[in-house]
């Protein structure tokens, strides 16, 4: 098969375009839904990482930054965590590009990449602009550690890791049950979507 | 008198400042940052505390009042003085470093824990404020029309309103989801390995009914021009207040006296 060209310019069809509000909404519901069922998960980034399997990493960037851009309208302490959103929409995307979806080994090495990429992203905006705490309910945790004469970033480093890599295998979970039940003929609309129909000989 | 539909979908706002163009709040929004960064390096006090960010953070509830929306902005900041309030005493307490100030039993303030501590939380206090009265005094719509004003492809403007209402309409889809899905026997309370299964049967139709509506919009949009090249008029239009340069003008001067004021600071 020829090797598919990717172009910035191409990436924002008009069905990404409709892509990004919908993953929007996904990750701000996603996050609604985890603090209603009082999981210690944010699950705030499952649609960066739909949009961006599906469209590819600049869609998926896109996302991630309108996300943080809408709630931080409500709470404006989420304007600061834009870059970690964004990373995780690109990163998403480029392993997409990769065909990292394809097996299953692949699928865990992908996820660790993820959650790696988010944790050392968040942790110096976490530790330099809000000093370790942010309120959430594994802040709790982390001031604890803190207080227990762990040095800072150690601290951070140790709780939010367990709960990044959850995060991620449960939203990267969710998005994969999505496609699989997408139909092929919507599904290659999509920039990346021809990844993910199976070729039937 | 019955209103035409375009004249139904304006915004008209009686108050000077709520009803500022949306270009000149956010300039102020700008010019009240770096202020908040110029002043939170003015040390005050032998220990050094920026204690000056203290009373800059009044202009907030002052702007809030003045623009006619105090009850709706308490309501946001009291989220941020939660936020505000955890790392003040977080930082304060359990930062080791410097000189002991305070000591109560096994609880010790130190120097460097405070200074941390009052210039993050109030510096986040600052920023955070401002930001809620600029959201909170102007509209979505508003903002949107202002953008594409300022030269924003007007895709982009378009994927922003669309991002507002999609919200409102998948939390309401979220929760009939939810709904449907307990009454068909998936449980939604328990320990958490209980709770977290129920998250998949939630998420996954809601997501797959939103990509294959999209698909749908996309029809739709077409079919309307959205995708044509050419101006475009509007339907819904800015109103000017008609005080946008004193404001801007005030901000400005404001904004020059407090970075004088610090030069003076240094060369004193």
């Amino acid at each position: 098969m020829e090797k598919k060209k990717y172009s910035i310019k191409d990436d924002f069809s008009m069905l990404a375009l409709l892509i990004i509000p919908v993953g929007v909404a996904v990750n701000f519901v996603g996050g609604q839904l985890a603090s209603i069922l009082k999981l210690p998960m944010y699950l705030d980034t499952i649609g960066t990482i739909f949009a961006s399997m599906l469209c590819g990493p600049w869609v998926g960037a896109v996302t991630g930054a309108l996300t943080n851009i809408v709630t931080g309208i409500a709470n404006p302490v989420n304007f600061a965590f834009i870059p970690v959103n964004v990373l995780a929409g690109l990163v998403t995307g480029f392993l997409a590009r990769g065909k990292m979806f394809s097996v299953w080994w692949k699928w865990i090495v992908s996820m660790l990449i993820m959650a790696a990429v988010s944790i050392v992203s968040s942790a110096p905006i976490v530790v330099l602009v809000y000093g370790g705490v942010t309120g959430s309910g594994t802040s709790i945790i982390t001031a604890a550690a803190m207080a227990a004469g762990a040095n800072i970033w150690a601290a951070f480093f140790g709780t939010e890791g367990i709960f990044t890599v959850l995060d991620r295998v449960i939203s990267f979970i969710i998005c994969w049950l999505v496609i699989k039940v997408i139909p092929p003929r919507t599904l290659i609309k999509f920039g990346c979507g021809s990844n993910y129909i199976k070729e039937s000989k | 008198m019955v209103k035409t539909y375009t004249e139904k979908i304006q915004i008209h706002k009686s108050n000077k400042l709520a009803g500022l163009y949306p270009s000149v709040k956010f300039w102020v929004v700008i010019l009240y940052t770096i202020c908040t960064f110029v002043l939170g390096t003015i040390h005050l006090t032998d220990i050094g505390l920026s204690l000056l960010l203290i009373p800059w953070f009044l202009v907030i509830p002052v702007l809030c009042i003045a623009s006619g929306a105090f009850g709706k902005c308490f309501k946001a900041l009291k989220a941020v003085a939660l936020i505000a309030l955890i790392i003040l005493v977080v930082q304060s307490f359990l930062v080791p470093g410097g000189e002991v100030l305070v000591k109560f039993g096994f609880v010790k303030i130190c120097e460097k824990g405070l200074k941390t501590a009052i210039s993050l939380s109030f510096m986040i206090m600052d920023i955070a404020g401002i930001f809620v009265w600029l959201f909170q005094t102007t509209e979505n719509k508003e903002i949107a029309r202002a953008l594409e004003e300022s030269g924003m492809n007007y895709k982009a403007a378009y994927v922003f309103t669309s991002t507002l209402q999609m919200i409102d309409i998948l939390s309401e889809n979220s929760k009939t989801i939810m709904n449907a899905q307990k009454a068909r026997g998936v449980e939604t309370e328990g320990n958490m390995i209980v709770r977290a299964k129920a998250f998949f049967p939630s998420l996954v139709p809601l997501i797959l009914g939103a990509v294959i509506g999209s698909e749908e919009r996309v029809l739709t949009l077409e079919a309307r021009g959205f995708s044509l090249q050419g101006e475009k008029t509007h339907l819904f239009n800015l109103e000017r207040s008609g005080a946008e340069k004193a404001v801007l003008a005030t901000a400005i001067v404001i904004t020059i006296l407090v970075i004088a004021g610090r030069i003076a600071l240094w060369v004193l």
